[in-house]
């Protein structure tokens, strides 16, 4: 009896293991494509990119920090390594991670996300004469770090308004990945967008999962359902900022004949041709664009520190056009904008 | 002159169904099988007796493939044949009936059966159609569509053969298969195996209770210290010569047995009731008393309320009703630890069950039940020291037979595994003792040896409360008798002049009570 | 001579299941055309002193989960949500440390006892599913780990302080005379220190208790006793609702610990970054160590040497350190098919070593002539 119990406890937690293993192996060969990848001529550059939680592959804003640093090796030749997070992981194993990048000397190092701010800012104390930038977060302070932080809620106030202007229900939904204040930030804008055109709008909102479960990131099946809710309660364009759930954003709207907003990157370009159609615009943050920013300051020999904001000002954060489905309204998104831009019109950040 | 072939009795043409030669089988610390020699003809009763520990369910087991000999050769048929497991035993002809049922509660008989030999024929008409056959072929009396849970020992017994019979053996091994009967289903076991044996099936069946084994056996075969000392036909041997070839020397004589009753009363239980989920009366208005220094025993066929009785002594029943009173403390609020610590010792009727921890020492089992009290804790501490001497005296005292107080109690064998809960439960001295089937595997010098212990400990003061299915073993302890049938106490017998025939009937409900 | 004997061949058992998960990984490898020899270089390498530090501190972490899911399978239950209980637990422990109520170390001692009490009436809850209602216990600890998840997420919404500009939230920090200060390992002069958390000695404390009562308590014996066997336990008069109740609630308290290094040791509060799924870590080494408190030890450093060790992986060779996810998890599955080799192994030669022993000692054997005689007498 004893026996056979502990038997079995043992081949379950293999197969968590085996599991987890088998999700590691998948990530690794992406990787491995990734950082195989040369190209131009050797700037003799060594950087180091430290991933969060999916890393390269993860349809979201690792990727998105993927393609600014693939844009870095094109036209710079520099050499990369990457190397992603694991689920869950102590802070040690973060800080390693990046002593390890130290150590082999690679200079500067990206550290994406803001799970990374307390690891840069010890790594980067001890380490004075290393470099490096990290991304979401700017509270570390230091002579030696670049902050590159976005404002989402300015980009998503935009779609907000976007998604009040086009809707027929007056009904609008946002679903969130994982319940953060980094996307609470999208959420706050989202609404305060559409309030903005329409105070009497409804929003509808929610979050796929809570901290520390990252699922919400990577569970298109949980994204279908929020989205099927919001749709039968009676919104007809739901904005999603849930990284891979939202492809089943796009699957619930296009079942039902309704709309959708994309996040991140311009999604109409990346998404299955059979839900193309249903993604009215993207809330677009720029994160290839403030790597390859960094990338192009470092490859010209200066290390940016302190805080680069990348706001509707600078083009850092935006909504994107393919489709052409927000030709008609972009007029009102520009007034927004300028407003925005201006001081106008403030944008909270928190809900 | 090899021991076993030289007096092999009956017609020595007969072909051997199996043939052990030279079988050894060595586990830590004791040697379990040495050099044993056994010859079974086809369409005989052998019978394997020994004492405690001789190493019997050991043989059965390697010749089922349960367990690998460590040497010796076995032959079936005729053929030399190699068991690993089981499964190749049942190919070989060769099926086993454990001492311990193996049977589903809740599916039917046929299920039963057929479950694990779908391939023999299958499951649906032909499989109803063979257990049919098999029971009024040798007259079991099977029905293939009963409950299991509603059958009684004797019925379920028989599943057990038909199941074997049914996967195809032409060898059937019982292990104890009488420990748990009452007369009436020895008989008709018996018949059953006598119907076997005319159709040229071989039966080797181990048993302590050499009256039976002279009764049905064609051939005996006694294993001393684990190996084989002589085979005999029951028509050359008593039962004393028997035991005595079982202990190697003479056995020593009954202890004296002196009446000791006295006048107060020790144990009052008085209008015991308990229903079981559908309402019916496991126990109804059960009203006894058992004074000091006396013994008590309640005959009964198995499953008419004995084991809910006890248990609902022991506390171990909630929901039962009525009041119990130890000495001057009523039980019925205490829990079963407080229910020992108030002193009563509790042999339960199945060891692995409620006695003992199989995988833990013995210095450990003997804590068991006595966590809270000197010698095997102080306080909240496990005194482990005190508890590993106090397990040796029990060793000695009870003729335990173990390399010491450190193996576990799984491997014991079972006559000696009872010794060790009867020593256990008897120190401490209880003023009441609970025992089912206190002797139930025990060999016939042991059994004498347990006897004695009580008696002894009857004469200082102890009240029992016996239960047996071993009438001897009743009418020979008790002070008085208790018939219960069907939940009810029914009858009082007073065991100085009742035969058991008597007290068969009147648990059956087919006489009345004198 | 068998004690020293039988405890070095018990070394045996965990020897070999290292070795099969060494060759196991290495033909997963070499089949995914990974560097084999690179990788275990990297991985075998002598670590450096902060990665010490690092091994002993993540070892100190998995060491007490691990202690908390053997509480249970000591009595054959199934803590699965130690993970729950140990997250929910450090969240308390780390508002009331934030709250700093009582001064100096009474604040420190107060948040250990209130996270253990959390997590112990988290885990009881469980307890008690399973002795009034018969809820497997395996089931209501995995829905426990999501609600924990839920409850926790949402206080923390309310407990949280946010700095400005950060996307993290957490708990208030715990103030600095609160804290459970470092053991430094090697003087640093520059760059990385290697300090151990002080906490670790609270961790042997606790193998220490948990071998004490296991082995030495009455109700250590009572705990094991209903484990072995319910219906033996029941009849030796042991309570056993209140004691899978009471198992439970201890295996939470122990739960209560795990989070609390970190809390203490680093993080000062509970935030979005709090390391999770240790829970879950705590069952392969419960499992590996056996339930024995030194094995527990040996198989939270194994655990925790293997992830440090391999880190570096995937920046310097280019393989993903998950592939020691692999090694752990064969490891695990092969202890315990040595174990049984080794039991086997064991067994058969005390076998010959007894039988060696007993026949010039008895040369008569068992087979003593007596039965001849008789025989003879009667033939
Ligand atoms: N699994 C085991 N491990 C160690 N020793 C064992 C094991 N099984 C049996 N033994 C030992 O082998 C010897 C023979 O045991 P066996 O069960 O065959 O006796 P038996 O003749 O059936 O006795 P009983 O009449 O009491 O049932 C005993 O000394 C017992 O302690
Ligand atoms: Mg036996």
């Amino acid at each position: 009896m004893r026996r056979s119990s502990t038997t079995l406890a043992a081949l379950f937690s293999a197969s968590i293991l085996a599991l987890t293993a088998c999700g590691g192996g998948g990530d690794d060969t992406a990787s491995d494509g990734g950082s195989d990848s040369e190209g131009g001529s050797d700037s003799g550059l060594k950087v180091g990119l430290a991933y969060d939680v999916g890393g390269r592959g993860d349809q979201s804003f690792n990727d998105s920090a993927a393609a600014g640093l693939d844009q870095a090796i094109e036209e710079y030749g520099i050499d990369p390594q990457e190397s992603a997070a694991e689920d869950g992981e102590s802070e040690s194993a973060r800080e390693e991670r990046l002593r390890t990048f130290v150590d082999a000397g690679y200079d500067p190092i990206i550290a994406v996300g803001f799970a990374y701010e307390a690891a840069v800012a010890k790594v980067a104390e001890e380490f004075p004469d290393s470099h490096f930038a990290i991304i979401d977060s700017e509270t570390v302070e230091a002579d030696n770090v670049a902050n590159l932080v976005f404002a989402e809620e300015e980009g998503s106030f935009l779609v907000g308004a976007a998604a009040a202007l086009k809707t027929e229900t007056d009904n609008v939904g946002f679903v969130g990945g994982v319940e953060t204040p980094l996307i609470q930030k999208f959420e706050a804008g989202y609404i305060a967008g559409a309030e903005a055109v329409n105070p009497d709008i409804e929003v509808q909102s929610t979050y796929l999962t809570q901290i520390p479960d990252f699922s919400g990131f990577a569970d298109p099946a949980r994204g279908k359902t929020a989205a099927e809710g919001m749709f039968d309660g009676g919104a007809d364009i739901v904005y999603h900022a849930a990284g891979g759930s939202g492809g089943g954003v796009f699957e619930a709207a296009a079942e039902s004949d309704n709309l959708a907003i994309g996040v991140d990157s311009d999604q109409y370009e990346t998404a299955d041709p059979s839900v193309q159609d249903v993604i009215m615009t993207s809330m677009l943050k720029n994160i290839d664009v403030a790597v390859f920013e960094y990338l192009t300051a470092v490859n010209d020999g200066e290390f940016p520190s302190g805080i680069t904001r990348y706001d509707l000002s600078v083009d850092g954060v935006g909504y994107s056009t393919s489709g052409g489905q927000v030709d008609d309204i972009a007029d009102e998104l520009d007034e927004y904008k300028q407003q925005i831009i201006d001081g106008e019109v403030e944008v909270p950040s928190a809900p | 002159m090899t021991e076993t072939s030289s007096t092999a009795p009956g017609d020595p043409s007969t072909p051997l169904a199996v043939r052990l030669r030279g079988i050894g089988k060595r586990f830590p610390g004791v040697i379990a099988n040495d050099d044993v020699n056994i010859d079974v003809r086809r369409g005989t009763i052998h019978a394997v007796v020994g004492e405690n520990g001789a190493g019997k369910s050991t043989l059965m087991k390697i010749l089922y493939g349960v367990q690998p000999p460590d040497s010796g050769t076995i032959e079936i048929g005729g053929s030399q044949v190699k068991l690993s497991s089981p499964a190749d035993a049942i190919k070989a002809g060769v099926g086993m009936v454990f001492q311990h049922f193996m049977l589903a509660d809740n599916l039917t008989v046929l299920e039963n059966v057929v479950l694990g030999a779908e391939k023999q024929h299958g499951i649906g008409r032909k499989a109803r159609a063979e257990v049919r056959r098999i029971s009024d072929a040798y007259g079991l009396g099977v029905d293939p569509d009963a409950l299991v849970e509603d059958l009684g020992v004797g019925a379920r017994q028989r599943v057990e053969i038909l199941k074997v019979l049914f996967r195809g053996a032409r060898t059937i091994i019982l292990d104890e298969p009488t420990a748990v009967l009452v007369p009436q289903e020895v008989d008709e076991l018996f018949g059953n195996l006598r119907e076997l044996k005319k159709e040229g099936l071989a039966v080797l069946f181990i048993s302590h209770k050499l009256d039976e084994v002279l009764s049905v056996a064609d051939e005996i075969t006694v294993i001393r210290r684990g190996t084989t000392v002589r085979t005999v036909v029951p028509a050359d041997v008593t039962s004393r010569q028997l035991a005595e070839l079982m202990v190697g020397s003479e056995l020593p004589s009954p202890g004296i047995s002196e009446k000791a009753t006295s006048t107060r009363v020790q144990l009052a239980v008085t209008g015991l009731t308990l229903h079981d989920a559908a309402g019916r009366a496991l126990l109804d208005d059960v009203t006894f008393e058992i004074r000091r220094g006396e013994i008590l025993g309640i005959a009964g066929v198995e499953g008419n309320g004995q084991a809910e009785l006890v248990e609902a002594v022991m506390g171990m029943r909630p929901g039962a009703t009525g009041s119990i009173v130890l000495t001057d403390q009523d039980l019925a609020p205490m829990s079963t630890l407080r229910r020992r610590e108030a002193g009563i010792g509790y042999i339960p009727e199945d060891r692995h069950r409620h006695g003992l921890l199989l995988d833990s020492p013995l210095w450990e089992n003997r804590v068991l039940g006595h966590q809270s009290r000197p010698p095997s804790a102080s306080g909240r501490l496990i005194k482990r020291g005190a508890a590993r001497a106090d397990t040796q005296r029990i060793i000695d005292a009870y003729d335990v037979r173990t390399p010491g107080t450190d193996v576990p109690a799984r491997a014991l064998s079972g006559g000696n595994q009872q010794k060790l809960i009867v020593g256990r439960e008897m120190s401490g001295d209880p003023i009441l003792l609970i025992a089912a089937h206190p002797t139930r595997g025990v060999d016939v010098g042991a059994q004498a040896a347990i006897w004695n212990h009580i008696r002894e400990a009857r004469a200082d003061g102890l009240s029992v409360l016996l239960i047996s299915a071993d009438l001897d073993e009743l009418i020979g302890l008790s002070d008085r008798i208790e018939v219960v049938l069907r939940g009810r106490l029914v009858g009082e017998f007073d065991p100085s002049d009742v035969t058991p025939e008597q007290l068969g009937s009147a648990m059956t409900g087919a006489g009345s009570a004198a | 001579m068998t004690r020293v004997l039988r405890a070095l061949l018990g070394l045996l058992a965990p020897l070999l299941a290292l070795v099969a998960a060494f060759v196991i990984t290495s033909l997963v490898l070499i089949s995914a055309g990974d560097p084999v020899g690179e990788v275990w270089s990297e991985i075998l390498q002598v670590p450096e002193t902060r990665n010490v530090a690092n091994i002993v501190n993540q070892a100190c972490v998995l060491y007490l989960s691990g202690l908390a899911v053997a509480v249970a399978f000591r009595m054959n239950l199934f803590n699965i949500g130690v993970d729950g209980q140990y997250r929910i637990a450090a969240f308390v422990g780390a508002v009331v440390a934030g709250e700093a109520w009582l001064p100096g170390y009474l604040n420190t001692a107060l948040a250990i006892v209130c996270a253990m009490a959390v997590g112990a009436l988290w885990a009881g809850i469980a307890g008690v599913l399973r002795a009034t209602r018969g809820v497997s216990e395996v089931i209501s600890t995995i829905m426990l780990n999501f609600i924990s998840t839920s409850v926790v997420a949402y206080l923390l919404r309310e407990a949280a302080v946010r700095e400005e500009g950060s996307n993290t939230i957490g708990t208030k920090e715990i103030p600095e005379g609160s804290r459970i200060g470092p053991i430094p390992l090697a003087a640093a002069d520059s760059g990385p220190t290697a300090e151990i958390y002080g906490f670790v000695v609270l961790a042997v404390l606790a193998g220490v208790a948990y071998w004490f009562v296991m082995s030495r308590t009455r109700f250590g014996f009572d705990l094991r006793a209903t484990g072995q066997s319910t219906t033996a336990a029941v009849a030796s008069g042991i309570n056993v609702r209140r004691m899978t109740i009471i198992t439970m609630m201890l295996s939470g308290a122990v739960a209560g610990l795990v989070g609390l290094p970190i809390l203490f040791g680093e993080a000062y509060s509970y935030g979005s970054t709090f390391q999770s799924g240790l829970g879950f870590a705590g069952i392969a080494i419960a499992l590996l160590g056996r339930n024995n408190p030194v094995g527990i030890a040996l198989a939270a450093l194994l655990f925790a040497f293997l992830e440090e060790q391999s880190n570096p992986l995937q920046i310097l060779v280019g393989v993903s350190p998950e592939i020691v996810a692999i090694t752990q998890g064969v490891i695990v599955l092969t202890v315990v098919i040595s174990y049984e080799v080794v039991r086997r192994f064991l067994t058969r030669r005390e076998q010959s070593r007894v039988a060696k022993a007993e026949r010039p000692a008895d040369p008569a054997g068992p087979a003593d002539p007596a039965p001849t005689q008789d025989q003879e007498a009667r033939a």
